[in-house]
């Protein structure tokens, strides 16, 4: 019997394809492999090890993007890839093809569809998809497959109910029965000595590496032992393994230390989570049924970039059980930009917290342990067996319509209304349950750190910025103000139609209107930016919402008066009204008269309308007296330019002149 | 009908060949434009009250901290306008001109489509849930594309062929360019344009009403020009015989303009709303295609020209790309609005430009 075994790109792919395939040798003898991956992925070194053949493919993920170039180079890619499978699927010539999804199994299963349309290919295929929310290849060769098998049934909903059977996933046998005992002393590991193991998946996760890295000295004070793997990840920005190289020489830790342990990639992970005492790792489906299997404690660092957010839904539902404790990535302000990263300081309190803490990290792993358990490999061999046989197998009864797992809404603008009705619903920031609460600020660090804000009717960051405020997030202050002051151009081409800094106008304006004015912030931080903003700001609705803000955050002093006053000459009539409101609210100083009886013939009847409320103000507070304004009443222009069922001004100059001649009986006649 | 009753009665009654005049193209587009004015004037009143007593209110959008005008104007004068014309069409037009049918088509077309927003927006009460932006301009476009197919293959006589698909630009005798097959797409797209246009200008009690006037008397102007022989050969037009039906329908959407203007003028008893909007501008842009002025309207609908810039420059260029706005708000005259400008000030300031607009356009007929 020839199988051929495709998918890859990550372990995700990889492993239960992998394990698929270590069951079928296990119980047929005549079962004969070929696995089909990438040059440059793990499937290159994974495979070889675990003894079975490997040829490889052209291939390349599908961009997710309107550009043609990313758009052409995978059309070509492809193309090469397809021949490349059809020549290996015309020499091998398989019964069975098995596809675990990935990009990488495009090519094959493209080749056999060509190939089955010329009657040249007789091969049976057998599809697995291990994530809640298949990948889109797995949806387009949905259709090529006699069978498919899903991890999580509501994945079933994207195929052919006919197709369908839920198996679960399949770990590996050697997490089966892991030996603490063991794999310690053939790591050469003291029995005793807390044992913490950090690994971002296959790919290798830079959040995770570089707060382990900020981490270490606190850890290595603490005495616990660290393995680290940092995974193989290359990209233009970052290296994986040359990175941390770097950074730990920086530091002057050696990678193969008493106490700490860097590898580039495990291959027995299940000897590194034997002799783990807490494992830091991504909420994947595979990773967290490894994790429950054998029973280890888990402190998960969700993958904020993952498909509808699956990761960190896993990672709550972990939390939930009480197998695992959540530390979500943050928001940084970085040299301009925002990025997604991962708090040492809080890696390292929460990985000590948690190691000192013997009753809990039982009680995690008992958590662990209940989690249902399917025996995966044996329902994916029945499959295989079936197939094998050609028998049709029942098709699979979905139970319910299948429904999100997720509360949230993934639209910016319909999650910052459902997080509005959440935190009213329960009384208040305060009152809400601190996960939740967790969970939500982590969503607002999410549209903090999109780059794809200008989404019309509410662009992501805007919303995030909401966010900050609506769940009181104040650990996000400084990076508000960082947006707020930031002066780093934008692109030339913007520059020239109008643009001016890095961070829009609107965003500049969101951070006052929405963000600041929102945390109540009142800091000296905040004043001087708001103080800048206001006197300097190129954008004239971010500096009349930095005017507004003053009035309303602070009291008076000389500083905020004076810039206030000099707001007054702006070329833009929404700032000088609202530098008047504000100054309104908080100026004692009846010097002020003088500049506001430049306004009293303004063109623009809101200027003058606030004029008259800045007076009203005045005279209610004492800062002016009546009789100061006797003559100035019908200096004020009333036309106004429109007759709404009210007339603005004309009620409040009546109201001023009630004021002005509260003693005399005329006003209070017209009254 | 009338012309048709006339052609019948001058033939068949030897005592009624006065209706002669009947063949005269400036009596017919008297008459029409009297007609429609006539019936929008009378009908108004009645049409007004009924639809306001069964709660058709237009539903304005609030901006930023700007609380919207909402002086409940009502909704549905479009379909007023839109009956006058079609009424007094079918009275004093040639019904089987294909010029006539193509008009006819346009306005029947764009009122459809701006009904349907205005119907939905009507019943959600919120101008936000109206037609998709992708959906109306999907319909307006497969309209601008049907119209170009028949007019470059159906309309002009066999003794102008070729004509139809030459390019006029104002100030130039001669046409500059022969479009071909490209002239479909150049029309589907100014008929859009154009229509979408007048849509945006729609905002403040008699803004669009004017200029679309306007606009339309200085096409009515040129359609009668193309279509005399005489005259079209002393100014150096191209003499497009038939296309005289546009020059009474333009004639006729001015009276209905006027009539519509007697409610509209500030404060409005009715609006138009995108059933008017929608239909004028679809027969704006029909009619600058067929008397050949595509480029005209560049200069005559200026009004129209700089509302729709606004919008791109503020919407397009500045929310969705910079980040910021340029204008308080958009289109332009809600930012006058803003800046403490009174309405009627806004309003009568762009009649005035657009008065001066329509006189530099006719200007064009003999500066070339």
């Amino acid at each position: 019997m020839k199988y051929l075994l495709t998918g890859g790109g990550t372990g995700g792919h990889v492993y239960p394809a992998l394990a698929i395939a270590n069951e079928i040798r296990q119980t047929r003898a005549d079962a004969e492999f070929l696995y089909v991956g990438h040059r440059d992925r793990l499937d290159a070194w994974v495979v070889p090890e675990q003894g079975y053949r490997i040829r490889f493919v052209r291939a390349r993920s599908f961009p997710r993007t309107r550009s043609l170039v990313p758009l052409l180079r995978f059309a070509i890619s492809l193309a090469i890839g397809v021949i490349q499978g059809a020549l290996i699927l015309l020499r091998y010539r398989p019964q069975i093809i098995i596809s675990t999804g990935g990009f990488v199994s495009a090519p094959v299963l493209f080749a056999h569809g060509l190939l089955v349309k010329v009657g040249l290919s007789r091969a049976r295929v057998f599809i697995y998809e291990p994530n809640a929310y298949p990948g889109l290849l797995n949806q387009v060769t949905g259709r090529l497959a006699q069978r498919i098998g899903v991890a999580f049934e509501q994945a079933g909903r994207w195929f052919d109910a006919e197709k369908v059977a839920v198996v679960g996933y399949p770990v590996r046998r050697s997490f089966l029965n892991l030996d603490r005992q063991a794999a310690r002393e053939k790591l050469g590991i003291d029995q005793v000595r807390k044992v913490v193991l950090a690994f971002g998946g296959s790919g290798g996760a830079k959040a995770i590496n570089e707060a382990v890295l900020e981490a270490l000295p606190l850890w290595r004070e603490a005495g616990l032992v660290v393995i680290h793997v940092t995974g193989r990840y290359k990209g233009p920005d970052y290296d994986a393994v040359a990175d941390t190289e770097a950074a730990l020489a920086e530091m002057g830790i050696e990678g193969e230390g008493d106490w700490y342990r860097r590898l580039d990639y495990a291959d027995e992970i299940a000897d590194l989570i034997a002799v783990a005492d807490l494992v830091i790792c991504r909420s994947g489906a595979g990773t967290l049924t490894e994790m429950a299997v054998s029973g280890t404690p888990t402190l998960i660092v969700p993958l904020p970039t993952s498909a509808e957010d699956h990761q960190a839904l896993n990672a709550r539902e972990m939390e939930r059980i009480g197998a695992a404790q959540v530390l979500y990535q943050e928001a940084f302000w970085d040299n301009a930009c925002i990025h997604s990263g991962l708090d040492g300081e809080k890696l390292a309190q929460q990985v000590l917290a948690l190691c000192a803490d013997e009753e809990r990290l039982q009680a995690m792993s008992a958590a662990a342990k209940t989690m249902p358990k399917t025996n995966s490999l044996e329902l994916i061999t029945a499959e295989l067996d079936g197939l094998v046989a050609g028998q049709e197998p029942p098709p699979l009864r979905l139970e319910s319509p299948p429904v999100k797992k997720s509360g949230l809404p993934t639209a910016p603008n319909a999650l910052l209304r459902w997080v509005q009705a959440r935190v009213k619903e329960v009384g208040g920031v305060e009152a809400m349950e601190r996960g939740e609460l967790a969970y939500l600020r982590y969503q607002a660090d999410r549209l903090l750190t999109s780059e794809g804000w200008c989404e019309i009717p509410l662009g992501r960051r805007n919303v995030g910025i909401k966010l900050v405020a609506v769940l009181d997030y104040q650990e996000r202050l400084p990076l508000l103000l960082h947006i707020l002051t930031d002066r780093t151009p934008t692109g030339w081409r913007r520059r020239l139609c109008g643009g001016d800094f890095r961070h829009g106008g609107i965003i500049r304006r969101n951070v006052v209107e929405h963000g600041l004015r929102g945390l109540g912030a009142t800091d000296a931080q905040t004043r001087a930016a708001l103080l800048n903003a206001l006197a300097a700001d190129p954008y004239f609705e971010v500096r009349a919402w930095s005017a507004r803000a003053l009035g309303e955050l602070f009291d008076v002093d000389g500083e905020i008066e004076s810039t206030l006053f000099a707001a007054l000459d702006d070329s833009s009539p929404e700032v000088i009204v609202q530098a008047l409101s504000a100054l309104g609210k908080i100026s004692r100083n009846p010097d002020l008269l003088a500049r506001l009886r430049r306004f009293y013939q303004h063109s623009n009847w809101q200027i003058r309308d606030q004029v008259v409320l800045v007076l009203i103000e005045f005279l209610q507070r004492g800062v002016l007296e009546p009789t100061q304004l006797e003559r100035d009443l019908d200096q004020v222009l009333i036309s106004m330019p429109y007759f709404k069922p009210e007339f603005p001004l004309g009620t409040h100059l009546r109201q001023l002149a009630d004021l002005v001649r509260a003693d005399q009986p005329l006003a209070a006649s017209q009254r | 009908m009338i012309y048709y009753l006339g052609i019948y009665l001058q033939d068949a009654v030897e005592a009624l060949s006065f209706l002669r005049l009947v063949d005269s193209i400036i009596f017919r587009a008297l008459c029409g434009a009297i007609t429609s004015l006539i019936f929008t004037i009378l009908c108004g009143g009645r049409v007004i009250l009924y639809f306001y007593g069964r709660g058709h209110r237009d539903m304005p959008r609030d901006y930023l901290n700007f609380e919207a005008v909402s002086n409940q104007a009502k909704t549905y004068g479009g379909g007023l306008i839109v009956a006058a014309i079609l009424i007094s069409v079918g009275l004093w037009c040639k019904l089987h001109s294909l010029f006539v049918l193509f008009c006819v088509g346009a306005i029947v077309w764009f009122a459809a489509l701006g009904w349907i927003d205005d119907f939905l927006k009507v019943r959600y009460r919120s101008s936000d849930r109206g037609l998709s932006e992708k959906a109306k301009l999907a319909l307006q476009v497969a309209f601008g594309m049907a119209f170009g197919t028949a007019y470059i293959t159906q309309t002009l006589p066999a003794e102008s062929a070729g004509l139809a698909t030459q390019l006029y630009l104002p100030f130039f005798k001669n046409p500059v360019l022969d479009l071909s097959w490209g002239y479909v797409p150049f029309i589907a797209f100014t008929v859009t344009a154009i229509s979408n246009s007048v849509n945006l200008a729609d905002g403040i009690d008699g803004l669009a009403i004017v200029p679309t006037a306007f606009v339309m008397a200085v096409f009515g102007v040129f359609a009668y020009v193309s279509s005399h022989a005489e005259i079209a050969g002393f100014l150096i037009f191209p003499f497009m015989p038939g296309v005289g039906e546009v020059a009474i329908i333009c004639s006729i959407v001015f009276g209905a303009c006027l009539g519509f203007l007697w409610f509209n003028s500030y404060p409005a008893n009715v609006i138009m709303g995108d059933t008017g909007s929608m239909a004028l501008g679809g027969l704006l842009g029909t009619v600058a295609v067929l008397v050949k002025q595509e480029f005209l309207f560049l200069i005559v609908g200026g009004i129209f020209v700089g509302e729709t810039l606004s919008v791109v420059i503020q919407e397009k260029i500045g929310i969705r790309w910079l980040g910021r706005r340029f204008f308080t708000r958009s289109p332009i005259h809600h930012h006058f609005q803003q800046r403490g400008l009174a309405d009627t000030k806004i309003v009568i300031r762009f009649w005035i430009v657009a008065g001066i607009l329509a006189l530099c356009g006719l200007a064009t007929l003999k500066i070339r």
